[in-house]
């Protein structure tokens, strides 16, 4: 290994260092301050290696990884989300008794994983990005093994990755059988000079059920809203950005790698794939009454909203679907960040009642989740807007009209159950009160004298409120003033096609 | 033997694979169906790269890692069957439903 | 210096900010610091940046700040940028100046409210969204502003939300102007359509360069944008609003449907001039608009007992007087009378609130009398106020004499509207404060109100010596002002008359008023009249009740109607298919392992089939 193959690779490698690096202090000396410190430090570090490993891009790595500002983009973005996630967790964990430190460690070899996925550029490393980062996720949602929902989320979560991985694995052997490569580039340039597809094509057709799973994209999306109900609320948002925006970050590039000829049929089949998820994502969301679930499945349908622009199969698309995954992540993690830090050790903040008039009690709180969910709506002046813009812009532009009514059709769906939530968080204490009492008679009262609002009013640690503080800055920011953030993802998408 | 033979067992791996992962009522015959999956997919994967030797040696390499990942997978499978198993006292799928409205 | 145009919204709406994030915890003093000191800023860097623009303007007048792009997307790039020339310059010290003065008003006239901190904080908003509208240099960042001021006239039409009737009335204001609201959107998205810009200036280049004057398109998006212009600013038809709207506190009246909001459509007719000179049809209508309204509210005005009503159909007439100027293209006119009525409607407002605290919430003129001797601060400024507005009128009727769409047949029905103008002033002056003593005076103002009062009112009568917008650099090309300085003579005995003619008014309302106290309401100010057209009058013209008849009715009567027939049936069943839809697919989540791995099999088969298949 050559030290530009280093440079390249030092995000990955101070990660997988910082992984070991947590291992053996906990090894050491249990302390969960300073495990999340050095947690934290890692990922810091981590990013900012990118900006040295941009020096040496693009980078081929052998024939497996490759650092290109594409791939660096998307490592930030999901080390951005880690930290986010790391900095969520430690105070989540801090209430409960259990084990909290391995967490730590879980959470470093996923950002591994996700690392691994973004820079991957044959099918091998493909698998390795994939697989370490759902074994990880598999422990990360069983980890309140206090939780009764723990071990159920945890095996749900596992037989159905694992089914669909190996669908992944399959597939992968098919498209090896025609084109006697696993490497991406050699690989599309043998699909276009053999006439007939023969294996490949429907190996690549399994291959898009790992895919779909992990986007949790219809008729893979099941499993979404039971995991993101049984993980604890952190990993939930980090399985809800990390792992979807790593899995799009290389169905994007393999896809732009594709001819057009070669990609027609799948491109079929992921705008079925879209139309549905839009539809099923915003219907199932509409009444339901758990806000994690309402969340997943609105999260159904956003995913179906970024495959509209990716159906483009423009450079304009793929500016727009990067912009959009941005905006969904700042956004979900906002949501999810408020979600964290008002569950306390008995129970998440999950219910819909316990969001009523919460304006009154916590307006900072509901003030951020009123911006994440009309970010999620795509209300003016909030990311998720210009996001969605872009997507029905790059829609438009090629001409896309089925899967642009149905987005059209799904957003209206969907401003009804985000501001249901809104109406509900702005409404009065006093309203709710007599229906939260009855629905709370069969859990032990709380202090008598008090409201009997829940959750109760729990202070918001130091690292979870820069956190949330960070992302509603985002939150406005990139609404109003999105222009450097476009530039920069313009010229990073730029060598895909 | 013929490469088409070994496609043949792959495809019938497959199938039985998936078949047990989606019907079996043990959490312990779904995780082989997935294992055995894995394993059609290896097979297909060394069987390729040894009879188009033109085609190099990615497929082998491929399938040990697939090998590697799919033991960490079982391991990571069998604690939380465990934990199931404490918890539920069965693992039956079926049985394993609370998060449900 | 002019860089620091942006802070001019900014800091109201960094107030909002802190007050919303504060409205719990702020103490009264915080929120007064915070409400009035963020608006004082602004106040001040209006001053500074006028004394600039005055002393060292900038390239042809005008000064362009680009902030930011808001984003660049298939060609289509709007921006954040802000346009100061004499007009948003008059527009911006109307707004901040006048603003600061209501808002200090207000520390003490609502210092009882148990929602302090709100009222400032959505006092501070529409401030910011106002400065937004009028600084904006694109038809997005100004269509921001303007459905933004809406809003906030909703939010505090109903601050007392409490009492039902204010909510309804802010209901009323909404879906009223959302009538003008909706034809103006429609305006602007075909003037961007069609001309491919959001930039206002660019927009009338283009405008002038691609459309003759009276073709169909231009007609049609002056037309639209006068939609939007009728409602913002209370005109026939839909004036409706605004005197329902009196039901939030008298510093809201003060602000937003006296001195800036209700000014919207004026200033929007001024700003896009270039459009409505190429539609001359339109042009003609907003003349006739101005002119029916002027003389429809003025009467109904006469007839009005209720104080904060009178000033309600007084706006809406003085608006009328506006647009009456714009009509002839004499913008320099409608924007010196605009300038003027700020001031001299913002005295009375704010007096007339005092006036109404001080007589225990009594709101009918006939059962007040004789405050003048114990509210004396009040009288006075109401009365030096009230003399400023005759003479920005009397420019407007110069001008329109003079104009080349005008005449003397239309300056003699803008002079029956000066006549009315000071009967109905004078004759809610003379009643409230002279004369015998009626009520019981249980507070008095304080420095507080009685200071902003007598600013506002040397503001007004300073108007009725100069002319603001020529002052500041305003003054757009008009026939009229050419012709009468061709004439100066006519011009003169013109002005001498229009005084003439306000001083009979006044005398005409002291002898009804104050000579003959025997109108105690029930009676006419012409006592001839028949009574059911007097009640007509009081009535606002019947507009509320023929659209009652007209609109409302047969809308309700066709809901209930359909309330079980087709369309409401179609609505049903759109809410239904979307709920079955749900409960049907809800289904699939079964919360069993293997039936997702069934799914999963078989999204995996669908896959393999389509690629095989297609």
């Amino acid at each position: 290994m050559s030290r530009t193959d280093l440079t390249a690779l030092s995000p990955l490698l101070v990660v997988a260092l910082a992984a070991v690096a947590v291992l053996l202090l906990i090894s050491v000396r249990r302390n969960h301050r300073a495990t999340a410190t050095l947690t934290l430090a890692g990922l810091v570090l981590g990013l900012v290696s990118i900006s040295w490993a941009a020096t040496v891009t693009p980078h081929q790595v052998a024939p497996l990884l490759i650092a290109d500002g594409y791939a660096l983009f998307y490592s930030a973005l999901v080390l951005a989300a880690a930290v986010v996630v790391c900095l969520l967790s430690f105070d989540y964990l801090e209430q409960r008794g259990e084990q909290r430190e391995e967490f730590y460690v879980l959470l470093l070899l996923a950002t591994l994983g996700g690392l691994v996925l973004v820079g991957a550029s044959h099918f091998v490393t493909l698998f390795l990005g994939l697989e370490i980062l759902s074994v990880a996720i598999y422990v990360m949602v069983a980890y309140a093994r206090s939780s009764p929902l723990a071990a159920e989320t945890g095996i749900k979560y596992l037989v159905l990755a694992g089914a669909s991985s190996a669908f992944l694995v399959f597939g992968m052997a098919l498209v090896y059988a025609q084109t006697g490569t696993l490497e991406f580039r050699p690989l599309v340039a043998q699909l276009s000079a053999i006439e007939g597809s023969g294996l490949a094509l429907p190996g690549m057709a399994l291959m898009l059920v790992g895919v779909g799973f992990k986007l949790a994209v219809v008729p893979f999306h099941m499993w979404t809203p039971e995991v993101y109900q049984g993980a604890p609320a952190p990993v939930t948002a980090f399985v809800a950005t990390v792992s979807k925006g790593a899995m799009f970050a290389l169905l994007l590039r393999f896809f732009a790698a594709l001819g057009p000829g070669e990609a027609r049929p799948l491109l079929v089949v992921l705008g079925l794939v879209a139309m549905a998820s839009i539809l099923a994502g915003n219907l199932l969301a509409l009444l339901e009454q758990n806000i994690k679930r309402l969340l997943a499945f609105s999260s159904i349908a956003h995913l179906g909203y970024v495959l509209v622009a990716f159906l483009a199969s423009s450079a304009f698309g793929d500016e727009a679907v990067t912009f959009y995954l941005v905006a969904y992540f700042v956004s979900t993690l906002a949501a999810f960040g408020v979600v964290t830090v008002l569950s306390d050790n008995e129970r998440e903040a999950e219910r819909i009642e316990d969001y009523r008039g919460l304006f009154w009690r916590r307006p900072l709180l509901a003030t951020l989740m009123t911006g994440a969910l009309l970010s999620l709506a795509g209300i003016p002046l909030t990311t998720g807007f210009v996001g969605k813009f872009a997507v029905v812009a790059a829609g438009v532009e090629a001409s896309l009209w089925l899967p642009v009514s149905v987005l059209a059709l799904g957003s209206a769906i969907g401003l009804y159950y985000y501001l249901r939530l809104v109406v509900v968080m702005l409404s009065s204490l006093d309203a709710g009160a007599a229906t939260e009492s009855a629905a709370d008679s069969g859990r032990t009262p709380a202090d008598p004298g008090q409201t009997p609002a829940w959750p109760r009013a729990a202070r918001v640690g130091g690292g979870a409120a820069l956190a949330l503080g960070l992302l509603a800055l985002l939150l406005l920011g990139l609404g109003l003033y999105p222009g450097p953030l476009m530039d920069v993802i313009e010229s990073s998408v730029s060598p895909l096609r | 033997m013929e490469l088409g033979a070994y496609l043949a067992v792959s495809a019938v791996l497959f199938v039985l694979g998936m078949a047990m992962a989606a019907a079996r009522r043990s959490l312990i015959y779904v995780l082989m169906g997935l294992e055995l999956i894995l394993n059609a997919a290896n097979i297909n994967l060394v069987a390729f790269a040894r009879f188009k030797p033109e085609i190099g040696l990615d497929g082998q390499i491929g399938a040990i890692f697939v090998i590697i990942l799919a033991a960490a997978e079982a391991a990571i499978g069998l604690a939380i069957v465990l934990n199931v198993y404490s918890r539920f006292g069965t693992i039956r799928p079926d049985d394993i439903d609370e998060l449900r409205q | 210096m002019f860089d620091l145009l942006a802070l001019l919204p900014t800091f109201p709406l960094v107030g909002f900010l802190i007050l919303m994030a504060g409205s719990n915890s702020l103490p009264r003093r915080g929120v007064v610091a915070v409400g009035v000191g963020s608006m004082g800023l602004s106040a001040l860097l209006a001053i500074a940046i006028t004394v600039n623009f005055l002393s060292a303007p900038p390239p042809g007048q005008v000064f362009e700040q680009h902030l930011w792009t808001w984003f660049e997307i298939g060609g289509l790039a709007p921006g954040f940028s802000l346009y100061l020339d004499p007009l948003s310059l008059a527009m911006t010290l109307v707004i901040t100046i006048v603003g600061f003065l209501i808002h200090v008003y207000s520390a003490e006239f609502m210092r009882d409210d148990e929602a302090f901190a709100r009222f400032f904080a959505y006092m501070n908003l529409f401030v910011s969204l106002m400065l937004m509208l009028v600084l904006a240099d694109n038809l997005l960042l100004l269509y921001l502003g303007w459905e933004g001021v809406g809003m906030c006239s909703f939010l505090l039409i109903g601050f007392w939300y409490k009492k039902p009737a204010n909510g309804k009335a802010a209901q009323k204001a909404f879906i009223v102007t959302r009538v003008g609201d909706t034809a103006m959107a429609v305006g602007l998205f075909l003037l961007v359509t069609q001309l491919g810009t959001f930039d206002i200036q660019e927009l009338g280049v283009r405008a002038t360069e691609q459309w003759p004057v009276g073709s169909t398109m231009a007609v049609v998006a002056a037309a639209l944008l006068l939609g939007g212009a009728i409602g913002k600013s209370a005109q026939l038809p839909l004036h409706t609003w605004l005197p329902d709207a009196m039901a939030g506190p008298s510093p809201v009246s003060a602000l937003i449907h006296a001195a800036t909001m209700v000014t919207a459509g004026v200033y929007l007719i001024a700003r896009t001039h270039a459009l409505f000179a190429l539609a001359p049809v339109v042009l003609t209508a907003v003349m006739l608009v101005g002119l029916l309204t002027q003389l429809t509210a003025g009467i109904s005005a006469v007839h009005q007992r209720d104080i904060k009503r009178i000033l309600a159909y007084s706006t809406i007439s003085q608006l009328g007087y506006m647009f009456f100027a714009l009509g002839v293209s004499s913008n320099g006119a409608a924007i010196n009378h605009l300038m003027t009525h700020a001031c001299f409607k913002a005295t009375w407002f704010l007096a007339a609130g005092a006036v109404i605290v001080a007589v225990n919430h009594e709101h009918d003129i006939f059962k007040m009398g004789g405050l003048g001797k114990k509210l004396p601060a009040l009288f006075w400024a109401m009365f030096f106020a009230g003399c400023g507005p005759f003479f920005s009128k009397d420019g407007i009727l110069a001008e329109v004499w003079f104009s080349d769409t005008g005449g003397p047949l239309l300056w003699l029905l803008g002079l029956f509207g000066v006549f009315v103008t000071s009967i109905y002033l004078f004759r809610l002056l003379f009643t409230v404060f002279l004369g015998p003593l009626k009520n019981e005076v249980h507070w008095k103002p304080g420095r507080a109100i009685t200071i902003p009062l007598f600013i506002l009112a040397v503001g007004s009568v300073i108007g009725a010596l100069v002319e603001y917008p020529r002052l500041l650099g305003y003054h757009p090309h008009s026939s009229g002002i050419e012709a009468a300085h061709a004439s100066p003579y006519l011009h003169a005995t013109l002005g001498k008359i229009a005084v003439g003619v306000a001083l009979t008014g006044i005398y005409v309302a002291y002898r009804l008023f104050v000579r003959h106290r025997h109108y105690d309401g029930d009676e006419v100010i012409v006592p001839h009249i028949r009574v059911p057209l007097r009640n007509l009058f009081a009535d606002g013209w019947g507009f509320d009740r023929a659209y009652r008849v007209a609109f409302v009715a047969p809308f309700r009567s066709a809901a209930h109607f359909l309330r079980n027939e087709l369309i409401d049936r179609g609505c049903d069943a759109v809410v239904a298919v979307v709920q079955s839809g749900h409960r049907l697919i809800r289904r699939t989540q079964t919360g069993r392992l293997r039936w997702y791995t069934a799914g999963i099999a078989a999204g995996a088969v669908l896959s393999l089939g389509m690629v095989l298949f297609s």
